[in-house]
């Protein structure tokens, strides 16, 4: 029988996926490696990571970084793909959230959640593009933003500017990284049961999670909802995918 | 915490507030508003509250012994 081309496989792509060691970092790198890939696995806690890789390949790298330390991230990573191989990609999913009413936002805090959430994903694509980075064919670049960067909501000024931002550099860089072969997409998620949710949550009454449920038609997601939509925007499936902002939110938006 | 009063009159939008003062009298205050003093009390005291202490510590004193208690 002749054997059918999967073109949802990652086997032999390398990626780098930053906030690799909790919540939905952690379980997109997992899903990564069972579909084939090899990781560079990136965020600032040291002992998270450790727990992701025993999940994944143990050839994967780990890399230590503050991503809101733009002057490092270009050093930091030639040096660790030096030593791993050129990249098919990466996917942003290390983040902060921001809970501040206008009242009591102030620039500082706003500048560090920007640093976080936004610029390391210009900082990251620039540094990808470079010759002794990126392999030069099929490249895809998978940011993160959020349901708050697409809807209003309350307390969020902060985080949603970060978030909205992402869509803004996702079209931008789409068109810019065509010629490249490059595809850049974002994926906007809705509420999704993870430590950060819960940390939100406790600010809030015990009726938060069933609003926050019922906000959601489809109930809150798991990481998992989120790691397949990533698969699919890495790998040759989504090939003629460019500029894309998915809401991946259990019907959040469509309400 | 020196300039406790003077933090929460600003974000309640008073000239001046007593520690005897009842939380829920202000004009402002809202879901919003504690919301506001959640996160002031984060980044300036360092401590996490919730919702339903902070409704619980009834008094402008009663919320200022809530953050001292958690320093």
């Amino acid at each position: 029988m002749k054997q059918i081309n999967n073109p949802f496989s990652l086997e032999g792509k390398r990626y780098l996926i930053t906030g690799a060691a909790s919540g939905i970092g952690r379980s997109t790198s997992i899903i990564l490696s069972e579909a084939g890939a090899d990781l560079i696995l990136v965020d600032i806690n040291h002992e998270g990571l450790v727990e992701t890789q025993k999940k994944c390949n143990p050839s994967d790298k780990l890399l230590v970084l503050d991503l809101a330390n733009s002057s490092i991230i270009k050093k930091e990573l030639l040096a660790v793909v030096m030593e791993f191989g050129k990249l098919d990609g990466f996917v942003h999913l290390a983040g902060k959230s921001y809970i501040a009413p206008l009242k009591i936002v102030n620039e500082e805090k706003c500048k560090d959640i920007f640093s976080l959430n936004t610029y390391a994903a210009i900082e990251l694509a620039k540094t990808f593009i470079n010759k002794k980075v990126y392999n030069g064919v099929n490249g895809s670049i998978v940011l993160i933003s959020s349901v708050y960067g697409v809807v209003g909501s309350a307390a969020n000024v902060g985080y949603a500017m970060s978030k909205s931002a992402l869509h803004g550099i996702t079209k931008s860089l789409a068109i810019e990284l065509a010629s490249k072969k490059i595809r850049v997409n974002c994926i906007a998620p809705g509420f999704v049961k993870t430590n950060m949710l819960d940390s939100a949550s406790g600010m809030f009454d015990e009726k938060y999670e069933e609003k926050l449920n019922n906000l959601h038609p489809l109930g809150l997601g798991t990481p998992e909802d989120i790691a397949y939509s990533i698969v699919y925007l890495l790998s040759d499936a989504s090939k003629w995918v460019t500029g894309s902002i998915f809401n991946i939110d259990g019907g959040f938006t469509a309400l | 915490m020196k300039d406790f009063l003077i933090d929460i009159a600003e974000l309640l939008e008073e000239e001046e507030i007593k520690e005897e003062d009842i939380l829920e009298d202000f004009e402002e205050w809202d879901s919003l508003t504690i919301l506001s003093i959640i996160a002031f009390s984060n980044e300036k005291y360092g401590t996490a509250l919730s919702t339903i202490e902070i409704n619980d510590s009834k008094t402008v004193g009663g919320l200022k012994k809530l953050i001292a208690g958690k320093m």
